[in-house]
């Protein structure tokens, strides 16, 4: 344990947080190939956009091991609302679930399936913000994986690293103009497993992209 | 189900054999996914690269199966969404025979090998499936032509279970008798020498009483012996593979092979009672299996090869029926099954030139130098004719001196109808209108079919154009070959000359009564014996050859004569019309499949359907048909200026 760590002690760290932070101490090195790195590309549903008053409806990821997406595991999870259960209406088509987890566990799996993977999601600023609330009773105040947003990245790869990103309209690089531009069918929207999986496929193709434009591993993905 | 299986799954169950899957199998296939993204230009895996633990399904893109040879390239098939492919990894890790080349950018579903075999060992109808494929030697487990296509192959009857009965036959099992064995004590580099004295790639230990203890094969050698560094003089009990899986010699060849598959097995001990407890009496290799199932064609061909006999040649063309039947069902390509009808066609007219040759062996020696070709038109002339119907042919031969004119008139004339005579027993119905070899019109030397020829293109008589479809698909089947080049050139230059011939010939392409009433249903037949049947031959098909024959003339292409190649031929030299010839060749294979489906259900020409036997999946299928022949019509109609050209 470092030396830093040593002050947060006092805050309650749950195990699995331990566990968590634990597995991300070492530093992925730059040099490693993008086809060695394992990515986990997630989304989330939520209430509304308001990471103060919104919470996680759904949770929905799947990795990318040797740059193939690996359907395996794929996984969907259902937390249950903060103040247990009464705003549960539908939304996004969403109904009571049967499988709904209590928040704990929600974080427990979440975070143990994230594990020291390389996070990747649509304005993903966002649903880090989002999983960053649902982890912070159990000790958790930042996740430390290194994360790629693929709106980001996609306005690199089109207009170079230097682009000045208050000049594009958000719109040309939501998901569903992405998915169209880069020829990825979207079938069933607004489930954050769906859309997860276009994610997923986005960031496959964009890394093809990337090759070309010699960004071979890491260090130059991450950036 | 996890909302990204379900989406994995949903496009899975689109296509065999994942549509013969249950929902929960189907849903661990799905489950076990990977997915991959390349880019025009990559490789996906390389010809002679170890087989990986995967096969393939295409879910977007194009992919080409090349296979390199001395010093080029060439592609071998062409996948498209749905097709299967690289599933030699299913039977035993070997190295690919050909290359995946990413020729769209695509995303391909790569399921492990691990997942499938599970799945091959339970539900024979899937094993049939790949076996199916295999026999064929087909590389891509092929759901080509149309939506509807595919859903027929879905919705079809379970008849096809049965399919694989044409390889019951023990006769087309080809397993070694005589099998290598040693004794357990015996040492492996003893074991080893014998092997390679017999060359053979197996062993089998036993002892006196010959039931197998234990098999070696040369696997072993490489991974327990070289590998590991055992000293040579270790007994081969010690690296034989035990116990081991029998069958009985008698068991049915799909049995033998469905185990050998389920069990990645590559080869296959049979013996008396089909137990280890009883004498080794054969063994199978997957060498024998893919040898005697790939080339299934290739028996029935050797065996033609080596007969002379009338019953004979007609049973094995009886066989080959069989076989057509089996293909057909299986949805394996128009392409393949037509190639392989046509090679087995001309051989049995090659073989009638040699039982002709041979009754005439008292002829004059000077007449037998004269140089022929046997040419057959029409459907087989087009290597479209699946099943034995009408039989239309013709001979050419050399010109000859004026006095010897009559002499070889006769001689060919008698030569030509021995010939027919002979298809005639091998089951092909006589031609109605009496083209065929036997006929003296349709006998003829060189300098008169030019004359015919050119007389057709001049004076295109409607009885001109008549000929002309049927004369202009001619192809040279036995004899002089370079006769039939010959007149195919003479043909061109005249229509070169007499380009006025073409309109002729398009105002013929436009004279097939149209398929569809005017409510929009088949138009069937008003009097006779076929009344109220629809007319699959004259209404859709004859128009589609008629197009085609007349576009790839205008275009100056001859030697192209399968209808279907025709407009592949002609999406090629059209390329803003690409997407209607593919329709339309699409469409012609599906009506020949259908047409012959329909002959060997009713043991018919299949040319006459009654709709309403038909399900109504089926009858949409054959109404989609139709549109590529109104669409290149109109086409035709103002390419040819049918409106001002007035006979």
């Amino acid at each position: 344990m470092s030396w830093w760590n040593f002050g947060r002690k006092k805050i309650d760290h749950a195990d699995f947080v331990e566990a968590f932070l634990l597995k991300n101490q070492k530093p992925i090195p730059a040099i490693r190939s993008i086809a060695q790195l394992e990515f986990t590309v997630f989304d989330t549903e939520t209430t509304g956009l308001s990471i103060k008053d919104d919470y996680i409806l759904s949770f929905g990821a799947v990795k990318i091991r040797n740059q193939a997406i690996q359907i395996e595991t794929a996984l969907e999870l259902y937390p249950n609302s903060p103040n247990s259960g009464e705003k549960t209406a539908p939304i996004h088509g969403l109904i009571q679930r049967e499988n709904q987890l209590s928040i704990r566990q929600f974080a427990e799996q979440s975070l143990d399936y994230f594990g020291n993977s390389i996070l990747v999601a649509h304005h993903i600023g966002f649903d880090t913000e989002m999983m960053q609330k649902a982890c912070k009773p159990f000790g958790l105040e930042k996740l430390p994986n290194p994360m790629i947003d693929t709106m980001t990245l996609a306005i690199r790869l089109e207009h170079g690293p230097h682009a000045d990103r208050s000049q594009f309209n958000p719109e040309q690089y939501g998901l569903d103009a992405l998915c169209s531009r880069y020829d990825i069918l979207t079938e069933d929207r607004h489930t954050a497993a769906g859309d997860a999986f276009l994610t997923a496929q986005l960031f496959l193709k964009l890394l093809k992209l990337a090759a070309v434009k010699g960004i071979k591993n890491f260090g130059q993905l991450i950036r | 189900m996890n909302v990204i299986v379900h989406r994995v799954a949903e496009f899975l169950k689109r296509f065999p054999p994942f549509s013969f899957l249950s929902k929960e199998v189907l849903e661990k296939v799905a489950a076990s996914v990977q997915v991959r993204y390349l880019e025009k230009g990559e490789t996906l895996f390389r010809q002679g690269q170890p087989a990986e633990p995967h096969f393939y399904i295409l879910k977007e893109g194009a992919i080409i199966l090349t296979e390199s040879l001395q010093n080029h390239e060439e592609i071998r098939d062409q996948c498209d969404e749905g097709d299967v492919f690289g599933v030699l990894a299913l039977l035993g890790k070997r190295p690919y025979v050909l290359s995946a080349k990413v020729e769209e950018n695509s995303l391909v579903y790569a399921i492990p090998v691990t997942v499938f075999e599970e799945i091959l060992e339970n539900n024979s109808r899937v094993a049939l499936y790949f076996a199916a494929g295999f026999a064929s030697g087909q590389v891509v487990i092929r759901q080509d032509l149309s939506e509807g296509q595919k859903a027929r192959g879905i919705f079809k009857n379970e008849s096809r279970d049965h399919s694989l009965m044409i390889f019951s036959d023990q006769s087309e099992i080809k397993f070694s008798e005589k099998v290598l064995t040693c004794c357990p004590e015996q040492s492996i580099q003893e074991a080893a020498a014998l092997m390679a004295e017999k060359q053979v790639s197996s062993i089998v230990v036993c002892r006196e009483d010959l039931k197998p203890l234990g098999i070696i094969t040369d696997k072993d050698f490489r991974s327990k012996v070289v590998a590991k560094g055992i000293p040579l003089e270790t007994p081969t009990s010690k690296i034989m593979s035990t116990p081991v899986l029998t069958m009985r010699r008698d068991a049915s060849f799909s049995d033998l092979y469905l185990t050998m598959i389920k069990n990645r097995l590559h080869h296959l001990i049979l013996t008396e009672d089909g137990t280890d407890q009883s004498q080794v009496c054969g063994i199978l290799s997957d060498h024998d299996v893919l040898l005697s199932m790939g080339n299934s064609p290739a028996v029935l061909i050797h065996g033609l090869m080596n007969t002379l006999d009338l019953k004979e040649m007609r049973l094995i063309r009886d066989q080959a029926e069989q076989m057509l039947r089996y293909y057909l069902e299986n949805e394996l390509t128009m392409d393949f099954v037509a190639s392989v009808m046509t090679e087995v066609n001309d051989i049995i007219i090659k073989q009638a030139l040699r039982i002709a040759e041979n009754s005439l062996s008292d002829e004059d020696p000077a007449l037998k130098k004269i140089p022929f070709c046997f040419l057959s038109l029409g459907s087989e002339g087009r290597e479209e004719q699946l099943l034995r119907t009408d039989q239309d042919n013709a001979l050419v031969y050399g010109d000859v001196p004026e006095a010897l004119a009559d002499q070889a008139q006769a001689y060919f004339l008698k030569l030509g109808t021995a010939m027919v005579e002979v298809l005639l027993a091998c089951g092909f119905a006589s031609c109605p209108g009496d083209i065929m070899a036997s006929n003296p019109k349709w006998v003829q030397p060189m300098s008169k079919w030019k004359e015919y020829f050119s007389e057709w293109i001049i004076r295109p008589t409607e009885e001109a154009i008549l000929s002309a479809t049927i004369f202009f698909d001619f192809r040279p089947i036995a004899g002089n070959l370079g006769l039939g080049e010959t007149l195919s050139l003479h043909i061109y230059e005249e229509i070169q000359k007499k380009k006025i011939f073409l309109n002729f010939l398009a105002k013929n392409a436009m004279m097939n009564p149209p398929p569809l009433g005017f409510f929009k249903d088949f138009v069937a037949e008003k009097s006779g014996e076929h009344k109220n049947e629809f007319d699959i031959k004259s209404r859709a098909m004859m128009p589609l050859a008629d197009l085609a024959r007349l576009l790839v003339l205008s275009h100056g292409v001859i030697g192209v004569n399968n209808t279907f190649k025709r407009f592949d031929r002609l999406a090629e030299l059209e390329p803003n019309y690409e997407a209607l010839f593919k329709q339309a060749a699409k469409a012609y294979e599906i009506l020949m499949r259908t047409r012959a489906l329909e002959g060997l259900r009713n043991q018919s020409s299949g040319r006459f359907i009654k709709p309403e036997s038909l399900g109504k999946l089926e009858r949409q299928l054959l109404k989609n048909t139709f549109s590529p022949i109104t669409e290149l019509q109109s086409i035709v109609k103002v390419r040819f200026q049918l409106d001002y050209f007035q006979q």
